[in-house]
């Protein structure tokens, strides 16, 4: 959005402490990569389970009144929206807070008229590319972390930041605000960042002579651990997913490599430049033998591990087949949600099974610990490829209200983290930490995040040749050189446009 | 010592083993054939927990029909949702249907009776369109549907479903007509008939099994396609099932047993379709594919 008209100043504006404590943290996040220094409306150079809650719930928001002032709340006008929006699998909470959303935006602006689209997570990507080629894509669309640069490289999206809509870039994490800039340009503001986090069943630990409240400290225990737990118990240890052109393969496989040192590019790096290839060094080549060791030498990983997605591991680890995985918080408020509609004999076992759930950081690597810095972002499109007529006032509204420290908290209520640091100091804060306990873990794991790639082929790398390379090892098609060496080559033809 | 059997001999068959081989390879294959349908019927009277149970629950410890009343009931919004996806549905087959008997048994006709420059190329061609993987013609299909300004309208779905669907129908009328003695519309000619009223009253009659058959055929293709409904649909409000139902994956879990009861619900119409009009169905296909 070229536009400017609207923008508001920030409402509240920080004192010298805390222009003390925002310039410590610009300096103190360089595991966010942030290419911007920005002054950041929360301390992240404090980022711990303690300080999220001694600031959730400091702070009260008005997102009419804020939102109003960058477009009138009497605005007459239309908007068309795609997103993945919560469906039927998704726990209850989720569908109230999506639909409370729209009760809210039809109450601020009562003269926009709404056409939203909630679109499954794995078909949205491919119906907004078929759109953009009719001419049929809308307004405004909120894509996974992964999406926004390929769309942005060719010109399918329009430029967006956060003082577009109100706020300022500094409300933001600046990883999140790095994975929407293509050559030097914001085309998206962040709606939610995830990270997640490693889940293990304690009673499965204590069965097979572990300790049950430790989780492996690193990815070599993760390994001993998961054939520890096959030998004694001949179930299945750690839940590796390895299934191609899916997005939950590279989200669990991709910690792994960085915490050996690897990287698909040099995106683990403190300054990534994505010129050269990374995943054919030592640390990822360890970190692919360490797959191989737990699929092909001691097979202690689910053998539809080549086919699965992460849903899969769901009904092992419920069932008590799965001992350990890297877990979605939006895992673990289903797997209460599910306990909770447990009735008759069901409910004791799916009460046991609750019980036994434990979560704690992802095991660290020889290098570092680390996590996918994930979430979604939402984006306008190029007028030209949108369906009707543009409306760039009511795309603006509706953004505004999306990514405002309210809706940013609410509509990631399960899932993940608020986009706007402001969520964090917000009551609802407080009351999905006081609820949802997988929250302190998956939030602190928020300075371990590393972002993909920023580039266009992005979505190939992570979704194509990363599980290419999996499966090639652990079919042994490929000795696990050969096929860290094949997905390199892979990645340079692809980078040099071949 | 008096054997029974000789005062009263048994003339016993000798055991046929292919006969059983026979029997029991049909019984592996009812097995294998009916199988997933029964443990997607047990699996819709789970609960979600249950559904994900090691060692599986065969028969649910507390089976629920809650699946089937959530999709069946229009107050809450997976009911709404369900209902309108089997209303688009049926909408779109029918419809699909009707078109393609409506301009198939004239082309059958035509082609089975008629002599005219080109009919064996065309009658071939129709066929085209069946050679090539549906896939291909995605994204031209849908740039045209965008140009007809057809997207996110059922139109475009009835009107890609007769590409395919026509020629096969035409081609299964076609061999059925083939089989009407023409000199039965010559008798109906002679006795004052005009060509329209001999087909009318004499041709379609007769051809009531094939039309049967064309009709179900049309109407399951339609009623399971799936490619060119994710492509071209959008709104909730238009949507298929087969698309439909997508809303019970999730980006990390599975609504497996609303899953189940959806599918069980789609595959009903279908199920009591073929019943009903089976022997229509396996009449017209062996007619059709035998000359007298």
């Amino acid at each position: 959005m070229s536009n400017k008209e609207g923008r508001i100043a920030r409402h509240r504006s920080p004192t010298r402490r805390q222009f003390t404590a925002l310039a410590l943290a610009v300096a103190t996040t360089a595991s966010l990569m942030s290419t911007t220094a920005y002054a950041q409306s929360v301390d992240l150079s404090q980022w711990s389970p303690e300080y999220i809650r001694s600031i959730a719930g400091t702070e009260t928001y008005d997102t009419a009144a804020t939102c109003g002032a960058v477009v009138p709340n009497d605005y007459e006008g239309r908007v068309s929206y795609w997103y993945t929006g919560a469906f039927e699998a998704d726990p209850l909470i989720a569908h109230e807070q999506d639909a409370a959303f729209w009760e809210a935006f039809k109450e601020a602006y009562p003269n926009i008229q709404t056409d939203v689209q909630s679109i499954t997570y794995n078909e949205l990507l491919d119906k907004f590319r078929t759109s953009l080629l009719g001419n049929a894509a809308p307004m405004v669309v909120r894509l996974q972390i992964l999406g926004g640069v390929e769309f942005a490289a060719k010109g399918y999206l329009d430029p967006l930041a956060p003082e577009d809509v109100g706020y300022t870039s500094a409300d933001f994490w600046p990883g999140a605000l790095k994975s929407v800039t293509w050559d030097g340009t914001g085309y998206g503001i962040p709606t939610n960042n995830e990270t997640m986090a490693f889940i293990w069943n304690a009673k499965i630990f204590a069965d097979a002579g572990l300790d049950p409240e430790s989780p492996p400290a690193t990815w070599d225990d993760v390994v001993t651990y998961s054939k520890q737990i096959k030998d004694q118990l001949g179930i299945s240890g750690y839940g590796l997913v390895a299934k191609q052109n899916a997005g939950n393969t590279p989200f669990r496989f991709m910690p792994q490599l960085w915490a050996y040192g690897g990287g698909a590019l040099d995106e683990a790096e403190e300054n990534p430049t994505y010129d050269s290839v990374h995943i054919n060094n030592e640390g990822s080549k360890q970190a692919l033998q360490a797959a191989y060791d737990m699929y092909v030498r001691d097979k202690s990983v689910p053998t539809s591990a080549l086919t699965n997605t992460q849903a899969e591991n769901q009904g092992p680890f419920i069932a008590g087949q799965l001992a350990m995985m890297i877990a979605h918080p939006a895992e673990y408020a289903k797997m209460l949600d599910l306990a909770s509609q447990a009735t008759g004999a069901d409910k004791e076992v799916a009460d046991a099974v609750v019980e036994n759930m434990r979560y704690g950081l992802i095991p660290e690597g020889p290098a570092r610990r680390a996590v996918v810095f994930g979430g979604s972002n939402i984006h306008v499109v190029n007028p030209q490829y949108v369906e009707g007529e543009y409306d760039e006032q009511a795309a603006k509204a509706l953004i505004c209200m999306w990514t405002s420290p309210e809706w940013s908290t609410k509509l990631a209520w399960v899932g993940s983290n608020p986009g706007h640091l402001g969520g964090f100091k917000t009551e609802w804060m407080k009351e999905r930490l006081d609820t949802i306990k997988f929250l302190d873990v998956t939030t602190s794991m928020l300075p371990n995040g590393i972002p993909f790639p920023v580039l266009p082929e992005a979505p190939e790398i992570m979704n194509i040749i990363v599980p290419d390379m999996l499966q090639n090892a652990l079919t042994e098609s490929m000795t696990v050189d050969e096929a860290a060496e094949d997905a390199a080559r892979k990645i340079e033809e692809l980078r040099s446009g071949m | 010592m008096t054997i029974a059997t000789a005062d009263h001999p048994v003339s016993r068959r000798p055991i046929d083993g292919w006969r059983w081989a026979g029997r029991i390879f049909l019984t592996l294959l009812l097995i294998f054939t009916v199988m997933p349908m029964i443990w997607m019927l047990i699996t819709s009277l789970k609960t979600g927990f249950a559904a994900m149970q090691y060692p599986p629950q065969w028969w649910p410890t507390e089976p629920t029909l809650g699946n089937y009343t959530r999709l069946l009931d229009p107050t809450n919004s997976v009911g709404q949702e369900f209902l309108r996806y089997f209303w688009n549905s049926l909408w779109v087959s029918t419809l699909t249907t009707i078109l393609a008997i409506v301009v198939a048994v004239p082309a059958a006709y035509a082609f089975s009776r008629f002599r005219f420059p080109g009919r064996t190329v065309l009658f071939f061609a129709v066929l085209l369109r069946n050679m090539f993987p549906a896939v291909i013609f995605l994204v031209p299909l849908f740039i045209l549907m965008r140009w007809l300004g057809l997207v996110n309208t059922h139109g475009s779905l009835v009107l890609t479903y007769l590409t395919f669907g026509l020629p096969l129908a035409i081609w299964l009328l076609k061999g059925f007509y083939d089989n009407i003695p023409i000199q039965l519309e010559q008798a109906a000619r002679i006795d004052g008939a005009t060509r329209l009223q001999a087909f009318l009253f004499i041709v379609m009659p007769l051809s009531t099994p094939g039309i049967i058959a064309t009709a179900i055929y049309s109407f399951i293709g339609a009623w399971n396609e799936y490619i060119y409904a994710y492509t071209f649909l959008t709104r909730h409000d238009q949507m298929t099932l087969p698309v439909g139902i997508q809303r019970f994956f999730s980006e990390n879990a599975t609504d497996w047993p609303g899953l189940m009861a959806a599918t069980f619900m789609m595959s009903v119409p279908v199920v009591v379709l073929f019943l009903v009009l089976q022997k229509y169905f396996v009449r017209a296909l062996t007619e059709g594919a035998v000359k007298h």
